[in-house]
């Protein structure tokens, strides 16, 4: 069946060009450029000011042995590859960034980020690790505020609070927008496609809510439009599975890949590179918008937060909402925070929600496919 | 033993079958390693007997307290300052965490590739063989690294009494004010828990006493500088290790004790070594009771080890708390800015430990460095590189190991052990 | 007759023994398998042959210290004296045996400088070629010859011998050529040992030793992929045998 496509742009399939496009578009109109690693980096912020955030290359196994000469082989492959990437010259979004922002969240980043301080202008953000603390509402807002003073003095550019209002509200558009496509993978049988979500949020999370709203607002109609001719994605009986865990992107997807060669539909990606970015609310009008962006951002359940009850509660109204048959923990080898909390996650997902659970734990090499397919056939079995 | 502890044991909830095996493989590498050791100064007789007693009558030695109504606070990192559980009239004692223990079980909770030190307290925990442990009233915790903090969130599940403590990361503004909340928030909890409100007399003794137990470790530290060097590197790490199990007061007059005998040494020229044996510096990772590994190679390839960069060791104890204050308030301020000045690998960035390593390596009249690193230990593996890469580029000779608790390795340790040493003659 | 001085080199797979004379040069060589019982293949060799002094190396030297009061050197330190009475120029020895593999960097002088050595598994060792070559069904002495005729390489991303292991039965399962697989896995052991390498030295000659030494797709893929001069001597498995004999005369 011919279905229409969500963005017909010429991109389908390649995420990152589209991203790459939509960067160099914006640096030729005169934009400053700002690379970002991570969920907890404020966009909406630097949106505000008039600057891209560009998220960095990550994803591919290709610098791994580059960085394996200077960093531990114990380490997390996303970590390995970010700084393959940056050593090897090879990420353009890194090339177009005048500067990186960085986020205390893992052991493992926060070292890496030391290591590449010295190569180009790298802000910190202290990023609190018991979101439920008295103080750690406060700190972060300080956190955003120093980052607006760091942007300020690096690109010369400002935002007023009005104009990060304007932001937030937008954003919230965008989001709910995204939520409301990512409704169509919630019903049974989901007529909306992994790949279609992913290529989604990858451009979502680096335009503005302004840029994207237009581009997402005819999206249900094309959705509905599947819904009445009655197609569907997998065959209707397939396993619907919701992935949690680490943030999956290029070489990683080998795990929605598998998932369906295995004849499993995969119906949430929840991730930082999934849903995860496009939950929840900004208050608005609040007098105090960086307040209210802390706030949000603090709610974002990522492992690196103790104790991350977030995530179980949040995993819960997922399985409520999208109806998978089993859920799979993706976990990238030596991310100790995601490998070390699959344990509650299991438990949670087994006890709680009765439904089959795998954790997956692996790299960004090929070696393991078989493997994976085997175990995740065996866990289509037990549904 | 010199009693029967076993219904002391018992009472703990010890598992004594597990128990006993532990206690012998203990008994039996005390006895290879340290008792083998030639030239000890006499002195250590005193450590070897607290050796013996570990889990004897140190642990009674805990109970009477606990039955007089003071309360045990157990810790593993030295982020938990001794000072507030002291002036809470209760006693602070480092957990179990130095060996493999009842690995089946904890790779059931952890992943496996976690590292051994934390599989190893979830270890002594599951096996029920930390008579620590089971007699401490309250079990602190740290937000340290990634593993130790999620880790936390099923020993929560394990135990009753568990306090985590949140810890900053960065040494900002901010970092500080965080350390200094989670400070008053902990001594609101040990007064809770002790129903002793810490005054300012109080606090300034408990000041006064840690202080004394870090100067007695200072004194012997600063005569590890001699050459020959008077005491062996697995002699020294042993009382850094006491340090965290042993009455404060008694552990202070006991090294004092030592330093004295040292002094003598050093004074006829007399050392465990012969002069001009190579002088390593041991960097990296905590070493805990009974892990004992790294000294035993490196001392018996024919090196001495003349300090410990580590939080068993200097890295610990080097800092002093200012005891001038007059207020509560004011001596918590001390409190806090000591303990912020622990150049531990989770802080970024942390150039402190750096500038450390070098002092010490010129102090202590090191050849080279020895980074010791625990396998999955990502916040040291990853200080590693630059480690070496600086230590390298002033010409110090630096060799990183990246090893665990098991003895799997030891041949291949003792060859690059063995080859660096002939690096440094 | 003047004196004469031994080097005994006992590693995983196999024992080399070599006699020079007080002028440095070899007068006996002896090379056999270490089996199940290496202090007895041990005796077995050093029966044959005289000398005045002997200097053991490798894992097993300990072990002939206790057995025949030896003087005993790490291979590291024998690897570097060997190999630079070789090639005087070398800065730096990759030395690829059975268990383990290690980087040597070289001082002007000849002393160690730094040196690397593998984890302790036997990821990028001759075990691993071993291991790997018996999957494909290669005799270890066709491996390399062979892996050299393939004209694409195919990449093996696992190190771990378990791994890589599965991965080419998987590959072969997939009908991919034999020959290709063995040359990603040549480049596989070669990538690890580049990394070791420029870890510890960043230019200048190497001399590349040990058995694996011998196997001519090791020593294309390492000069290709550092773009350094790859020096092999005529008997690789042997350097660490010969920088002990060296070291005994020098100890002297």
């Amino acid at each position: 069946m011919q279905i229409t496509p969500l963005l017909n742009d010429g991109y389908a399939g390649e995420p990152a060009k589209r991203v790459l496009n939509y960067v160099q578009d914006h640096r030729q109109a005169g934009d400053p450029v700002v690379g970002i690693y991570c969920g907890y980096a404020p966009i909406e912020l630097i949106q505000a000011m008039g600057i891209v955030p560009a998220v960095l290359c990550a994803f591919s196994k290709v610098p791994i042995a580059a960085a394996e000469t200077v960093l531990p082989a114990n380490l997390c492959p996303l970590i390995k590859s970010s700084y393959g990437f940056i050593i090897e010259g090879t990420c353009p979004f890194y090339a177009m960034s005048q500067a990186v922002i960085a986020e205390t969240t893992c052991d493992g980043k926060k070292k890496m980020f030391e290591l590449i301080a010295d190569i180009k202008p790298t802000h910190v953000m202290d990023l609190p690790q018991v979101p439920d603390e008295a103080e750690a509402r406060s700190n972060w807002k300080q956190m955003i505020v120093k980052l607006q003073g760091f942007l300020e003095t690096h690109f010369d550019r400002q935002a007023d609070e009005e104009k990060i209002e304007a932001s937030l509200q937008a954003a919230n558009r965008k989001n709910a927008l995204m939520r409301r496509i990512f409704d169509y993978a919630a019903r049974v049988p989901s007529v909306l496609h992994w790949k279609e979500m992913y290529d989604l949020s990858f451009l979502a999370i680096a335009a503005t809510g302004q840029e994207m709203v237009p581009l997402l607002e005819p999206l249900p109609d094309i959705l509905e439009q599947r819904v009445r001719e009655g197609f569907h994605v997998g065959p209707p009986k397939a396993p619907r599975v919701l992935v949690t865990g680490c943030p999956v992107g290029g070489d990683a997807t080998k795990i929605f890949n598998t998932i369906e060669v295995a004849g499993g539909v995969v119906v949430a990606p929840d991730a930082c590179t999934g849903m995860k970015a496009f939950m929840g609310e900004f208050a608005e009008n609040s007098g105090d918008p960086i307040g209210a962006m802390a706030e949000r951002y603090l709610k974002i359940p990522c492992a690196c937060m103790t104790p991350n009850e977030r995530r179980l509660t949040d995993l819960s109204a997922m399985i409520g909402h999208f109806k998978p048959d089993a859920v799979i923990d993706f976990v990238l080898q030596a991310c100790h925070a995601y490998n070390v909390e699959s344990f509650k996650i299991g438990r949670h997902v087994e006890e709680v929600h009765g439904l089959p659970f795998l954790k997956i734990e692996t790299d960004y090499s090929d070696a393991d496919t078989e493997q994976l397919r085997t175990r995740i056939e065996a866990l289509f079995e037990s549904i | 033993m010199s009693e029967d502890y076993r219904s002391m044991w018992t009472d703990l909830g010890l598992d004594l079958v597990a128990h006993d095996a532990l206690l012998s493989v203990l008994g039996q590498g005390y006895q290879d390693i340290y008792l083998s050791q030639k030239n000890r100064p006499e002195g250590m007789a005193y450590f070897d007997f607290v050796m013996s007693e570990v889990h004897g009558l140190r642990i009674k030695e805990l109970l009477d307290e606990k039955a007089a109504g003071r309360k045990i606070v157990g810790s593993f990192c030295v982020f938990v300052p001794e000072e507030l559980v002291l002036a809470a009239n209760a006693t602070l004692v480092g957990l179990c965490s130095g060996a493999d223990f009842a690995t089946e079980d904890v790779e059931r909770l952890l992943p496996r590739n976690t590292c051994a030190l934390i599989k190893s307290s979830f270890g002594f925990k599951l096996g029920k063989v930390c008579p620590y442990l089971e007699s401490a009233d309250m079990i602190v915790g740290e937000n340290t690294c990634d593993g130790k903090k999620k880790a936390y969130e099923s020993l929560g599940g394990l135990v009753n009494n568990l306090y985590v403590m949140d810890l900053p990361q960065v040494k900002s503004a901010n970092g500080k004010a965080l350390l200094k909340a989670e400070y008053q928030r902990f001594k609101a909890a040990l007064e809770d828990l002790t129903g002793v409100a810490i005054t300012k007399e109080s606090l300034k003794d408990a000041i006064h006493t840690v202080n004394a137990k870090r100067a007695a470790i200072h004194r012997l530290s600063a005569l590890r500088k001699a050459d020959p060097a008077p005491i062996s590197g697995l002699d020294a790490l042993l009382a850094n290790q006491v340090f965290f199990y042993d009455n404060p007061a008694r552990f202070t007059e006991s090294v004092n004790k030592i330093c004295d005998e040292l002094e003598k040494r050093i004074a006829a020229k007399q050392g465990v070594f012969p002069a001009k044996t190579p002088r390593i510096l041991v960097s990296g990772c905590p070493q805990a009771v009974p892990n004992w590994k790294l000294p035993m190679i490196v001392e018996a390839a024919g090196a001495v080890i003349v300090g410990e960069e580590s939080c068993v060791g200097e890295r610990g104890t080097r800092h002093l708390t200012d005891a001038s204050g007059e207020t509560v308030e004011q001596m918590l301020d001390a409190i806090v800015d000591r303990h912020f000045q622990v150049d531990c690998a989770i802080f970024t960035p942390n150039p402190d430990r750096l500038e450390h390593i070098q002092q010490m390596v010129a102090d202590y009249h090191a050849d080279g460095v020895i980074h010791y690193g625990l396998q999955f230990c990502q916040p040291y593996l990853m200080e590693s590189m630059p480690v070496e890469k600086a230590l390298e580029d002033r010409q110090i000779p630096c060799l990183r190991i990246e090893t665990d608790y098991s003895m799997e390795d030891v041949g291949q340790l003792k060859t690059r052990i063995e080859a660096f040493v002939e690096q440094l003659k | 007759m003047g004196q004469r001085y031994a080097g005994i080199d006992i590693g995983s797979r196999t024992i080399e023994l070599v006699v020079v004379d007080e002028t440095d040069a070899i007068i006996e060589s002896q090379e056999r398998d270490t089996g199940f019982d290496p202090m007895a293949e041990a005796k077995g060799m050093i029966e044959k042959v005289s000398f005045d002094r002997i200097m053991a190396t490798g894992y097993g030297r300990n072990l002939f210290e206790i057995s025949f009061d030896a003087m005993t050197v790490t291979e590291i330190k024998a690897h570097a004296r060997g190999a630079r009475a070789l090639f005087p120029d070398i800065q730096a020895i990759i030395d690829i045996g059975g268990q383990d593999s290690k980087a040597i960097a070289l001082f002007d002088n000849g002393r160690v400088k730094k040196f690397e050595m593998n984890d302790r598994c036997a990821a990028g060792t001759g075990k691993f070629l071993e291991i790997m070559a018996r999957t494909l069904g290669f005799s270890i002495e066709d491996f390399g010859p062979e892996a050299l005729l393939a004209e694409n390489s195919l990449n093996i991303s696992s190190m771990c011998t378990v791994f890589a292991e599965s991965e080419v039965t998987s590959l072969i399962a997939k009908g991919e050529n034999r020959r290709e697989i063995a040359l990603g896995l040549h480049a596989s052991v070669i990538r690890r040992a580049a990394g070791m390498i420029n870890r510890v030295s960043t230019d200048g000659e190497i001399a590349f030793t040990g058995g694996v030494a011998n196997n001519p797709c090791m020593a294309t893929l390492l000069s290709e992929k550092l773009g350094r001069p790859i020096r092999v001597p005529e008997h690789p498995q042997r350097i660490g045998a010969l920088g002990a004999a060296l070291l005994a005369r020098e100890a002297d």
